[in-house]
């Protein structure tokens, strides 16, 4: 019977090594680094790798393309901003969550409809309603400042216990908070991704038929992946407007939505942190480019190109995935 | 003997072609009956209508006298009606292990389970261990199931069929490209499956078919034509006809 | 202004957004139908059309020269670009093409902000059509007329190719049966190249003649993508006859929608393309048809 015992695929100690050093190096970062102007930019890295790791769920481990992933941290974003505009200006664990629960509970619908396809009809439909919450953001003048975009949003003070640790208006304070935020997303989404359930997303991504013959109820469980990407996204919504005090609809366009894909393309599909290494050049590359050119647009669509054509597993994630998506 | 499965004047047209036409069939349990009949006789469309892959157009499906017509597929499965398909259809990026784990996971529980490690679920680990053992997998079980030989290939899909706990199990051209080691291998897999439950044979490898079916059903143009024992399916002139006539 | 001038108007407004959208909408259409390739940078190959054409006229060349000449140059452009990055992704999933035609897509618009800058761009018409003629109590615009004419010819131009022409009926025949086309000998090499040109063609006639309609600026094909998307998924994916239909309601829809709420416009038509793609996944007509 020895061979009965599964071999459990524990994770190497060295993986876990490597991981506390990571996070080890950017706690301390904005204490060696002081230059205000870094540490927002470490902390937007963050943020869109927190956006670029969940659309990675979907895409990566799923096997479903979101065009407009940006649309739902920009609904989080919103809802946040308002809710520390409008009702409570210093709770601001209540604005996440209500960031959170807004972003699930417009998603849900969302995804009922959008689970019904998948491929090509999915990803279409995915464009479709993003350009749709696109639209509203930037017309709906009174509630979102329309093209203005949110301003004004209170900076609230960061409380654990009772203990105020320091205001997020800050930007160290604020950027420790993200990394917080965005580590232990990271440590739930690698649970989930190992678990079961993760292994149910992975047959449906590899095999949508089969996996409904093999007894799984394909739908419900792309909704459930779905929600989860899109609840993530609301989260990194909400760090997003407590960072930057400020939401723009352009944040919420198809050519932002681009951006997203191509930092998990870069970072490369079906690992947890390829996608977020993937951010983390995107936001260097978009702060760098953008000050010596203005034609960031051509820059982007080229990398994207030539990404597909020479380098289509990304830079980091170079492992396993070369037989995803090849059902032909 | 009794029954398990049968199909009350079954139809399913595309468009004006009548693929499957009022087909009334009774499978029994611990029996092998295989479907037979020309290329075009609808062999495949009738399972796919019966295993939840094609709506019926009238008639309907009856599984241990439950209506289970038009059911989705994975609640099926569920029931206990598994297939295969005739283009192999598995997880290509998944090891053999995991292939066959999943449909395990499925049929026992747990896949929501998310706070868990996957490879932590005994139960199911067992019954994978099980199946492979009984399967002659177990060797492979670490190999991507898209670098096996099509013929393990077939028998890996075959492997998370059974993993499905099926009452009754429905194979479409499980020898297709085969070798002849290889067919006689899954003859007799398949010969000793009816110990526990039933299995619905659909194949082209007539000497398959005659060595090892319990009953046969001819199906030709939608219709049922003939159905009985092997010796009397092939001394039936319909049949013949069938095969031979307007070839 | 009275009842009849109002409806009147709406028709009229609605027959050529529509036609625009229809000619847009059916290169899509084409070029997926006969490769199986969704190409997300169709509505930048329709902008790329306008400022053709905006740059022939400005240089000189008469409007209907331009009208001419434009799409043809597309059509260069389109063959290009099919060659060299469309089709070593061919045999790949359909994941790849979606990604690479959308970078594409930010690709072109970056090469139109690069040539053409950001201003908006307008189209000299010819004295003629910048009058006005009295059309039961509205005072229409000649260009709209002509604009609509055009459609009009355009649309009778590639029905008699489709139908008449043998390099149509290869092209009709791939589109239904692709391996029957390649068991007889043609070149599916080459059908896919033609049916991309074809899209192409049809792109660049559409930025032409909407160069007067709207004025011409680096995005205008990303809304003109999205309509597009929008007629042929509501037709039907592959259905020319859907598209028909399709690209006459959303342009309908559309116009009455702006008459009406402005704002909310493109919501509606939002809504509906996710509802008929969630529900009625073959179009309106039952002729679509999804990989």
């Amino acid at each position: 019977m020895s061979e009965m015992v599964t071999k459990r695929r524990s994770t190497h100690p060295m993986k876990i090594v490597a991981l506390l050093i990571v996070v080890t190096c950017l706690t301390l970062f904005p204490f060696v680094v002081t230059n205000r102007f870094y540490i927002s930019l470490v902390n937007e890295m963050l943020i869109y790798g927190l956006l670029a790791m969940s659309l990675d769920v979907l895409l990566g481990y799923t096997g479903l393309l979101s065009f407009m992933h940006n649309a739902y941290l920009g609904l989080g974003a919103y809802v946040v901003g308002l809710f520390l505009i409008h009702v409570a200006p210093s709770s601001l664990w209540l604005a996440l969550l209500a960031g959170v629960v807004v972003t699930s509970v417009i998603a849900l619908p969302v995804g009922w409809v959008q689970v019904r396809t998948g491929g090509l009809a999915f990803a279409l439909l995915t464009l479709a309603f993003g350009m749709m919450f696109y639209t509203i953001v930037w017309k709906w003048y009174s509630l979102t400042g329309g093209d203005d975009g949110l301003m004004g949003v209170p900076h609230p003070d960061i409380q654990v216990l009772g203990i105020t640790l320091g205001s997020s208006g800050n930007p160290t304070t604020m950027y420790l908070l993200s990394l917080c935020i965005v580590f232990i997303c990271f440590l739930l989404t690698w649970r989930i991704i190992h678990s079961p359930f993760g292994a149910v997303l992975e047959a449906i991504r590899e095999n949508e038929e089969r996996a409904s013959f093999v007894g799984i109820n394909v739908r419900r469980y792309k909704l459930y992946g779905w929600m989860y990407a899109c609840m993530l996204a609301g989260v990194s919504g909400g760090l997003f407007i407590l960072y930057r005090g400020y939401i723009g609809p352009t944040t919420m366009s198809a050519f932002a939505g681009a951006g997203v894909l191509m930092m998990v393309l870069v970072g490369g599909m079906g690992s947890l942190w390829g996608p977020i290494v993937g951010a983390g050049i995107f936001i260097f590359m978009q702060d760098y480019i953008s000050t010596m050119t203005e034609h960031w647009e051509l820059f982007v669509g080229l990398v994207v190109i030539m990404l597909v054509l020479f380098l289509p597993r990304g830079f980091i994630g170079l492992g396993d995935y070369l037989t995803r998506f090849r059902k032909e | 003997m009794t029954t398990i499965l049968s199909t009350k004047s079954l139809h399913k047209h595309f468009g004006g072609v009548l693929a499957v036409n009022d087909v009334n069939a009774e499978f029994k349990a611990r029996q092998l009956r295989s479907i037979i009949g020309p290329n075009g006789a609808g062999k495949t469309t009738f399972i796919n209508v019966i295993t939840g892959k094609l709506p019926a157009s009238s008639g309907a499906v009856v599984f241990q006298e439950q209506d289970v017509t038009n059911r989705p597929a994975h609640v099926l499965v569920r029931l206990g009606i598994c297939r295969t398909f005739q283009i192999t259809s598995i997880f290509m990026g998944l090891s053999v292990f995991e292939n066959v784990r999943i449909a395990a996971q499925t049929e026992i529980g747990g896949s929501l389970r998310v706070f868990s490690a996957r490879e932590g679920l005994k139960n199911v680990n067992t019954k994978t261990w099980e199946i492979l053992h009984r399967l002659e997998l177990k060797d492979k079980a670490d190999v991507p199931s898209n670098n096996l030989a099509h013929g393990d290939q077939r028998l890996l899909e075959v492997a998370m069929a059974l993993a499905g706990d099926p009452k009754i199990l429905f194979l479409d051209e499980p020898t297709a490209g085969m070798s002849p080691a290889e067919t006689e291998h899954i003859a007799q897999l398949i010969k000793g499956l009816t110990d526990t439950i039933a299995v619905v044979l659909v194949e082209h490898d007539m000497d398959v078919v005659m060595r090892i079916s319990d009953e046969i059903t001819v199906l030709d143009q939608g219709r049922i034509i003939a159905e009985g024992s092997p010796r009397t399916i092939q001394d039936n002139e319909l049949v013949k006809e069938a095969y031979l006539g307007h070839g | 202004m009275s009842f009849t001038a109002i409806a009147v108007d709406i028709i009229l407004n609605s027959l050529v957004l529509g036609g625009v959208l229809l000619i847009v909408a059916i290169g899509l259409n084409i070029i997926y139908g006969l490769s199986r390739v969704m190409n997300l940078a169709h509505g930048s190959l329709y902008a790329l059309g306008a400022y053709a054409g905006f740059t022939l006229v400005a240089s000189g060349l008469n409007y209907f020269a331009a009208l001419l000449v434009a799409p043809l140059l597309i059509a260069v452009v389109g063959l290009i670009i099919e060659r060299v990055i469309i089709v070593p992704v061919r045999k790949r999933s359909i994941v790849y093409t979606l990604i690479l035609t959308y970078g594409l897509m930010f690709f072109l618009d970056g090469l139109i902000k690069y040539f053409w800058g950001n201003e908006p761009r307008f189209i000299e018409l010819p004295q003629f059509m910048r009058q006005t003629l009295p059309i039961a109590g509205t005072h229409y615009p000649v260009f709209r007329l002509v604009t609509l004419l055009t459609t009009a010819v355009a649309m009778i131009g590639l029905m008699l190719f489709l139908g008449k022409t043998k390099l149509g009926i290869i092209l009709r025949a791939a589109s239904s049966i692709p391996e029957m086309v390649s068991c007889m000998g043609i070149n599916m090499t080459f059908v896919h190249a033609g049916a991309f040109a074809l899209g192409c063609v049809l792109a660049g006639i559409a930025g032409v003649i909407s160069g007067p309609l709207y004025t011409i600026d680096p995005i205008m094909g990303h809304e003109m993508l999205i309509s597009s998307f929008v007629v042929i998924v509501i037709g039907g994916l592959g259905s020319l006859r859907g598209a028909v239909l399709a690209a006459f309601l959303i342009g309908l829809v559309q116009t009455l929608a702006e008459f009406f709420v402005t704002d909310l416009a493109m919501v509606i038509v939002y809504m509906m393309m996710a509802l008929i793609l969630a529900f009625m996944p073959r179009g309106l007509l039952g002729e679509g048809r999804f990989e």
